[in-house]
């Protein structure tokens, strides 16, 4: 059963890490940006976070099938890794981008502009991250069922 | 000498005498070790890991340089230093220590306590910090081989193999240690191919640093470049290079977590050979330069050697100091090319070039130790030529363009 629903839900978000991919190749191939709602495709380096999508929606996809054999869930495993590291990055350099306080300012930011960096919108990365943590329970599962 | 085949052979024969084989069941981390050696996978895993890379290279070095040093050093330290030195602003001494008195930032003073001191501390050190950390999570944690694995066919075409991509990866934090480590290449063919390729096309993290800060929208480019550079040049040696490129067995740890311990341990290794090492180059960097403009050396070097930077490389006359700067640091050079006034397209050419030109003293050191002299030689002619065809190209390209 936990199988089945497994294989259903990184089969539909397999589809939609792939489109945000496919969506982030070709708008940074075009040199545009689009903004709808909380979602963002713009900044730096974007054909190289749309080709990591990508390929981590076709990992998704190509692991759903038999999910409890160890080499399909290592597929899907390895998709939500590529996920985090760009969403990891993306944390991380708003963080570094909060603290200081600007050329103008003083060596800290003010609390208003501080919690300002963290408003939306974001890339397609953050916006998939925290469902790409239900891994993480296939991967403790996988572990309490070997012990 | 066995052959790669006997010595597969060979290990057959040893195994099948000395090891039990009992069943053994596939843990999660070994199907994703398998994951990252296969081509069709691995390539776009290898991707992301050095997206990874750059991302946190750039975000942890522009925290502490745009952040906070950029400000201490231009707000404070600076029109501090201009209060207090003793000595009068328009005399040499002032000159070589402070650098221009009407400067508003460390960048264009120019002398060794203002830029000296931002470039090697403000802007470098950071960058070497967030080099070496993931560098070190790399090797750790188990990646590193299996890089060496994915990279070995193409590395195959220039004459290398897989491991050769340890003193690459070393080189973009310091060309140094990377000549060193090119001692795991078994032939002398391949020791001369890798540091020749490494001298004249991998920028150290120092470099790379200072690119970000100076050409932030143009270092891609600029290393786009310098990677096509790296294979096109180990192409062309690895046919006219006479020797053998044997195949290499790779030894592939199991994935882990990198143990905290060991991390800072290296990390703290690697960080101060480059106070020891780096720091004094680029103060004693500047104290030369500076002696050089001061005596009009490289005014006089500018206007003989003006056809050859504008009429071949299409770059200011001016570039001719940061390139004699980049003998001693390249950093230091890159640096001083931005306080030069030209356009974007000449200031990749001037990033290039002096990418390219001549590594800098300590490199040429460890070259002359690692290779001897005819080596060097040998490294030094296929730069020459380089510079010239490639600075070149880069010229011609510009003007098929039309920006140059």
């Amino acid at each position: 059963m936990k199988n089945k629903f497994g294989s259903v839900y990184f089969s539909v978000f397999g589809l939609f890490v792939l489109g945000f991919g496919i969506a982030e190749l070709i708008i940074g191939i075009a040199s545009k940006s689009f903004t709808w709602g909380i979602l963002e495709i713009s900044g730096e380096f974007l054909v190289w976070r749309g080709f990591i999508l990508f390929f981590a929606g076709l990992f998704y996809l190509e692991g759903v099938k038999n999910l409890v054999e160890i080499h399909q869930l290592a597929k899907v495993v390895m998709a939500s890794i590529m996920i985090w590291i760009i969403a990891g990055t993306q944390i991380f350099s708003l963080i570094t981008e909060s603290i200081p306080g600007g050329e103008e300012g003083g060596w800290l930011n003010n609390w208003r502009d501080f919690l300002s960096t963290y408003s939306p919108p974001y890339i397609p990365s953050l916006i998939l991250l925290p469902f790409s943590l239900v891994t993480i329970y296939y991967i403790c599962a996988r572990k309490n069922k070997v012990g | 000498m066995l052959s790669v085949d006997e010595r597969w052979d060979l290990i057959d024969k040893i195994s099948k005498k000395t090891i039990k084989f009992g069943k053994y069941r596939h843990t999660l981390k070994d199907a994703i070790g398998e994951l990252t050696v296969k081509p069709l996978t691995g390539i776009p895993v290898a991707i992301a890991v050095l997206f990874g890379f750059w991302a946190f290279f750039g975000a942890f070095a522009g925290f502490f340089t745009d952040g906070f040093l950029v400000k201490l050093f231009d707000a404070h330290w600076l029109p501090w230093l201009q209060k207090v030195f003793p000595a009068a602003k328009d005399s040499w001494f002032y000159y070589i220590f402070v650098g221009d008195p009407l400067a508003d930032n460390c960048f264009e003073a120019f002398g060794v306590f203002t830029s000296g001191l931002f470039v090697a501390i403000g802007v470098v050190l950071p960058a070497i910090v967030a080099f070496y950390l993931i560098l070190t999570l790399l090797e750790d944690s188990g990646y590193l081989p299996r890089l060496a694995v994915l990279i070995d066919t193409a590395l195959h075409k220039i004459g290398l193999h897989g491991y050769a991509i340890v003193p690459s990866i070393l080189s973009l934090g310091c060309n140094v240690p990377a000549c060193t480590a090119c001692r795991i290449l078994e032939t002398k063919k391949q020791r001369f191919i890798m540091m020749t390729l490494l001298a004249i096309f991998i920028p150290c993290g120092a470099q790379l640093g200072i690119m970000l800060e100076v050409i932030p929208e143009s270092v891609g480019w600029v290393i786009l470049y310098l990677l096509l550079g790296y294979f096109i040049l180990g192409l062309v040696l690895n046919k006219i290079v006479p020797g053998k490129s044997p195949e290499i067995l790779l030894d592939i740890p199991p994935y882990q977590k990198p143990m905290l311990g060991n991390v800072g341990r290296k990390l703290w290794m690697r960080t101060s050979r480059f106070f020891t090492v780096a720091i004094p180059f680029v103060l004693l960097g500047v104290i030369i330069v500076n002696l050089l403009y001061l005596t009009g050396i490289i005014d006089w070097l500018a206007k003989a050697l003006s056809p050859l930077s504008m009429g071949w490389f299409g770059v200011p006359k001016e570039t001719v100091g940061p390139l004699i700067a980049a003998f001693l640091r390249k950093d230091l050079a890159v640096a001083q090319l931005s306080a030069i006034e030209m356009t974007k397209y000449q200031m990749i050419t001037s990033v290039v070039l002096v990418s390219i030109y001549f590594p800098c003293v300590a490199t040429f050191v460890m070259l002359l130790k690692e290779e001897g002299g005819k080596g060097l030689l040998g490294s030094l002619a296929a730069l020459v030529v380089t510079v010239f065809l490639y600075g070149g190209l880069l010229h011609l390209i510009w003007i098929l363009l039309g920006v140059a």
